[in-house]
């Protein structure tokens, strides 16, 4: 029977063995995603925009399309002043989306040949909402000095109560790349493990005989019909986590507008 | 409602309120359908990691307060405390950004 383990396929193995200094840096298979990610990315944009015209082709409408989506996401949300922000913000997006989109595949060139999706590792997801966090702060005190710090201190709150409401509004802060990185990892962890469990129930039915047979129909529909949504949940993580990377942004720009 | 495709007669001015209140109608249910509520279990998530993310910070606050402090075992208590006040303060912000 063949293995039905549905969190096979979140294991890292290394590709080249790498070791700095007792640290391991080796080469592994989420790395390879990552760069197959950013060469896919950086090459077929390269692609699109490489014969530029002023009535665009159907390449170059798909890399207009996604600038547009991102630069109207971060108008909205963040103003126009944060259009600075707009390489960071489509870097991430693209990145995460990519990523995302590369782990839906079940079979992929990699050394290995099956799919691995980098953004259901919390070290990832993490990593990736601290860079965020570490743009507002920095950001934050750069342009609007030590005014940054107001956005911890809400206006219309009695003295008394007020180092105890700091204290919390220091937390909250705290804990917001924490909430950024979970929910893109729970989504993508979630996802896939149900995708694995419903395939594995096809292996399974489909090998106690002719009535299992039949009855394993089910999940494949189920199978099918998961795979669909995990497509629009790939896409929607990616918008979510490119969204309140602006919504957070918009605090360096203009903190104490809550 | 008439709907006059062909061309050979003049055009009714009728028609031109016709087409402009079904686009409309369309253009509406696109936007209630943009604008419907997100479905239960995204929504979960949504407020699940907003209260996890709380009260995770809050603890990696007071084991940090201990660390440096020798307060151990208080400041992780008074953390966990807090981290359910920040925890319950990022769910209000959370509905509160989906009702605008």
């Amino acid at each position: 029977m063949a293995d039905t383990n549905p969190i096979k396929q979140f294991e890292i193995h290394p590709i080249a063995e790498l070791s700095v200094g007792g640290l391991d840096l080796s080469f592994t298979n989420s790395s390879y995603f990552m760069v197959a990610a950013v060469a896919l990315t950086v090459g077929l944009l390269a692609l699109a925009t490489s014969r530029a015209t002023l009535v665009p082709g159907r390449a170059q409408s798909v890399a207009e399309l996604l600038y547009e989506f991102v630069a109207g996401m971060i108008r909205s949300t963040a103003g126009n002043d944060g259009l600075r922000f707009f390489p960071f913000v489509f870097t991430l997006f693209i990145f995460i989306l990519m990523g995302n989109m590369l782990g839906m595949m079940p079979y992929f060139p990699a050394p290995d040949f099956h799919g691995f999706t980098f953004t259901s590792h919390i070290i990832v997801t993490f990593a990736l909402a601290l860079s965020v966090m570490s743009v507002l702060v920095g950001f934050g005190i750069f342009k609007n000095g030590l005014k940054f710090f107001k956005i911890f201190v809400p206006s219309g709150v009695p003295i008394a109560i007020l180092p105890f409401v700091i204290l919390i509004e220091i937390i909250s802060f705290i804990s917001r790349p924490v909430t950024l990185g979970v929910r893109l990892f729970a989504n993508m962890l979630a996802g896939h493990i149900l995708l694995k469990v419903f395939a594995g129930f096809i292996i399974m039915l489909g090998s106690v005989g002719a009535l299992g047979a039949v009855g394993a129909v089910a999940p494949l529909i189920m199978v099918v019909a998961l795979t669909a949504l995990e497509f629009l949940v790939a896409f929607l993580q990616a918008y979510v986590f490119a969204v309140l990377t602006c919504i957070y942004l918009s605090d360096a720009l203009h903190p104490g507008h809550h | 409602m008439s709907y006059p495709s062909d061309h050979t007669s003049p055009p009714d001015p009728d028609d031109f309120e016709h087409r402009l209140a079904r686009k409309l109608e369309a253009r509406e249910a696109q936007r209630a359908k943009q604008n419907a509520a997100p479905s239960g279990w995204a929504l979960g998530l949504r407020y699940g990691s907003e209260f996890f993310g709380g009260v995770i910070a809050g603890v990696f606050v007071g084991l940090l307060a201990d660390h440096f402090f020798g307060w151990s075992p208080i400041g992780l208590l008074i953390g966990v405390v807090l981290g359910f006040a920040a925890g319950s303060l990022n769910i209000v912000r959370a509905v509160k950004s989906m009702q605008n």
